[in-house]
């Protein structure tokens, strides 16, 4: 299975809430914050660009066949400032990761990055500021 | 005699706190830091202050988590007054012809805004600058931006501006110094770059006047904007204070946008 729902996921619309200090577009104008999603797959490609880095990766659906997907995340100036360099990212290309994040709403292909966990069990999360404590 | 005492004491008192302080500003000046000419020492690194997202890094390694926050005070409207900071508003006056214009750009900042494409921020959105090279004569100011790392080269020499230069995003710049404060006066800009994302378009009559001085540690920045072709009056910013940093600068990776053909409406906040 190759996608999980886990629920609604509140909290992403803290990242790009009006009045937010960032945030270049609304998310809202391009992904779908209700649904989170997991995707595993070979992590092929790591663009550290403004505005926002990209990763690909592949993902075998179902039927055998495979998909590439990118994913953009925040941007590099952000990373940088909580220790985090394309190398984090890039020591995995070629190998096996999971990512969650929020699906474009046009059908494409592509997400947002919202943690990414690593073969070796790191992992990397964005952390919203009010984000609601489990039950 | 008694009241002789007290009259002179309280005179004493007085000169030496207009001694120590900037008869301009009001800035306390005991404690400024300063460069070999005597002016106040504006140099050094100083905190990034581009809009990033508001959230933190959750960062498991090898089983134990740790939480990483950034700090963003120097791209934020300053919290407590400033001593030295002008009188400010939080928006410009636009003169009543032009307020539909202003809308409408703003509505549509993610379609009109060159920012938007990694186009230039130009003076004075992209604010403060990272790193400030303070000479006899001239200061230089190095900026990290998303849409590149420009520089600015600032005579403070007493020299007037450049004759024929061509129009630029941050324009031509000359220095003087009033009392502790650096004044810098910015002419000359293209008609493309907005000083807000608001869509605050301004014409090529577009004058910034940026004041730069120390508060203690940190360096404040206020930046005056005037256009008279299309603002009522001259609308002076919130200052920003911005502490020192020692994360050195590093060259911006490129810039691609590649959003703007998913984007589904013109919803958009602030960047810079």
């Amino acid at each position: 299975m190759r996608f999980k729902i886990p629920g609604i996921l509140i909290v992403f619309t803290v990242l790009f809430a009006p009045g937010s200090a960032w945030a270049h577009h609304s998310p809202s104008a391009i992904f779908d914050m209700n649904k989170k999603f997991t995707l595993t797959g070979t992590l092929t490609q790591v663009d550290w660009i403004n505005p926002h880095i990209v990763v690909a990766m592949e993902a075998k659906k179902d039927d055998g066949s495979v998909e590439t997907w990118k994913f953009e995340s925040n941007p590099p100036s952000w990373f940088r400032r909580v220790g985090v360099a394309r190398d984090n990212f890039a020591k995995a290309i070629g190998q096996t990761v999971t990512v969650e994040g929020v699906r474009a709403k046009n059908g494409v292909l592509y997400g947002y990055l919202l943690k990414i966990t690593f073969p070796d069990g790191n992992s990397l999360e964005l952390v919203f500021p009010s984000e609601p404590k489990a039950p | 005699m008694t009241h002789r005492f007290v009259f002179v004491a309280a005179a004493a008192l007085m000169l030496s706190g207009l001694a120590a302080a900037d008869k301009k500003t009001g800035v306390a000046t005991s404690k400024v830091a300063r460069a070999a000419d005597g002016h106040p020492d504006l140099s050094g690194t100083w905190a990034y202050a581009i809009d990033l997202p508001p959230v933190a890094l959750k960062q498991q390694v090898n089983g134990s988590v740790a939480i990483k926050t950034i700090d963003q005070s120097a791209r934020q409207p300053a919290k407590k007054p400033v001593p030295g900071a002008l009188p400010y508003t939080p928006a410009p006056s636009y003169k009543p012809e032009f307020q539909a214009k202003v809308k409408n750009l703003s509505d549509n900042e993610s379609k009109l805004d060159e920012v938007f494409y990694c186009g230039k921020p130009g003076v004075p959105r992209i604010g403060t600058p990272r790193r400030i090279i303070q000479l006899p004569g001239e200061m230089v100011f190095l900026y990290e931006d998303i849409s590149g790392d420009p520089y600015r080269i600032i005579p403070t020499d007493g020299r007037a501006h450049r004759a024929g230069a061509n129009p630029s995003y941050y324009g031509d710049s000359v220095g003087h110094w009033e009392g502790n404060t650096l004044v810098v006066d910015v002419t000359n800009f293209v008609e493309g770059s907005w000083f807000g994302e608001e869509g605050y378009f301004h014409t090529d009559a577009m004058r910034v006047t940026e004041r730069l001085w120390r508060d203690g540690e940190n360096l404040v920045w206020q930046a005056t904007v005037d256009d008279p072709k299309v603002l009522t009056a001259p609308w002076t910013m919130s200052p920003r204070v911005v502490k020192p940093s020692d994360d050195p600068l590093e060259e911006s990776p490129r810039c691609v946008e590649d959003d703007g053909n998913r984007l589904l409406n013109s919803d958009h906040h602030q960047q810079r």
